[in-house]
């Protein structure tokens, strides 16, 4: 969205224009809820979750002052509601992790897409062995057009904090992996 | 070269966010360990990469337009209890304020010998007006029934 629009679309929802409001749903929903499925991983607690973070953003519009771009203050809501999220690491993950070490996906023949499969449970099940915030930050990362800085401006994090966060985050991915 | 300088920088490497210098090439070409760990972490910042996009329900909107409708009439309801509560206190706190005027100023006396002085004419009044006590109750009644469907209606608006 671009920032003339944005601030306009702001400036309606503060006048308590419900269209303008629904519009940014419709324009943030996607990114929103992508990203705190991917790091709740319990479809229907993202939807709540996601839904929490809209009203938030209602509840906050009248104190948004327009320092940071609306999608940085939007991230950093997201990023405190997925932090605050708890429990989510659990424990029948981490014994489906160890289970399936033993079987290393096939490198060739007709197993190897349900090795892929297999191997993207893993990646899940990892994933949700991460701590929070470097749970948030591999969801983030990956989208589509979120960048370095906009994480670290919405995660009030240095730049390279943020590098070092999802560095050690993918390290701990690769151990968590390895045969 | 140590292997550990590489597995340090592996993942930097495999996202393509580092140029690997002639040195670091070298020993990955010839380290086994170093070279399984840069396929693996390719291959994790491969699955990273085609992570599916959880796309959010049809009707993602249309709920939360409801569930903020809802918070707002909550709201709202919340300060016009606050409204009533503060104009009943306000309407009890100068009653008693002018009670206790009138009766350190002595004016509470003078009213006691008028309410005296009135009360035949009051009773008169009031044998008059028995008769159609029936039908002010009605009338009030039918008051009270039409500002309770008045709340109703504008309750199920607000919802």
């Amino acid at each position: 969205m671009e920032p003339v629009n944005e601030r306009e679309l702001v400036e309606r929802c503060r006048r308590g224009d419900e269209g303008a409001f629904e519009e940014l749903v419709d324009g943030y929903k996607n990114l929103v809820f992508a990203l705190i499925a991917r790091t709740v991983q319990d479809r229907s607690r993202a939807e709540d979750l996601a839904q929490d973070v809209f009203l938030r953003i209602h509840r906050g519009l009248p104190y948004f002052r327009g320092e940071a771009r609306l999608s940085t203050w939007i991230y950093r809501i997201v990023a405190n509601v997925c932090i605050q999220e708890r429990g989510h690491a659990s424990a029948d993950a981490m014994i489906s992790l160890d289970d399936t070490r033993a079987t290393v996906p096939t490198p060739s023949g007709a197993d190897r897409q349900f090795g892929d499969l297999e191997l993207r449970d893993r990646l899940e099940k990892a994933i949700a062995q991460l701590p929070a915030q470097q749970r948030f930050l591999v969801a983030a990362h990956y989208l589509q057009g979120v960048r370095y800085e906009d994480l670290a401006e919405a995660l009030r994090m240095p730049l390279g904090t943020v590098k070092t966060h999802l560095f050690r985050a993918k390290q701990q991915l690769r151990r968590l992996l390895e045969p | 070269m140590a292997c550990e300088e590489v597995l340090e920088s592996i993942e930097l490497i495999a996202a393509g966010e580092l140029t690997i210098s002639a040195r670091f090439a070298e020993h990955l070409a010839s380290c086994t360990r170093c070279g399984a760990a840069l396929d693996a972490a390719r291959r994790v910042d491969a699955l990273l990469r085609s992570r599916p996009t959880p796309a959010p329900p049809a009707n993602f909107s249309s709920r939360v337009m409801s569930r903020m409708r809802l918070a707002r009439w909550r709201g709202e309801q919340l300060l016009d209890w606050g409204f009533n509560v503060a104009l009943v206190t306000t309407g009890v706190l100068v009653v008693l304020g002018l009670w206790t005027v009138m009766r350190q100023s002595g004016l509470a006396t003078v009213s006691s010998d008028a309410i005296e002085m009135l009360g035949p004419g009051m009773m008169l009044l009031v044998r008059r007006i028995s008769p159609s006590l029936p039908l002010y109750a009605a009338a009030t009644a039918l008051l009270g029934s039409a500002l309770a469907v008045w709340w109703w209606a504008e309750r199920d608006a607000a919802l």
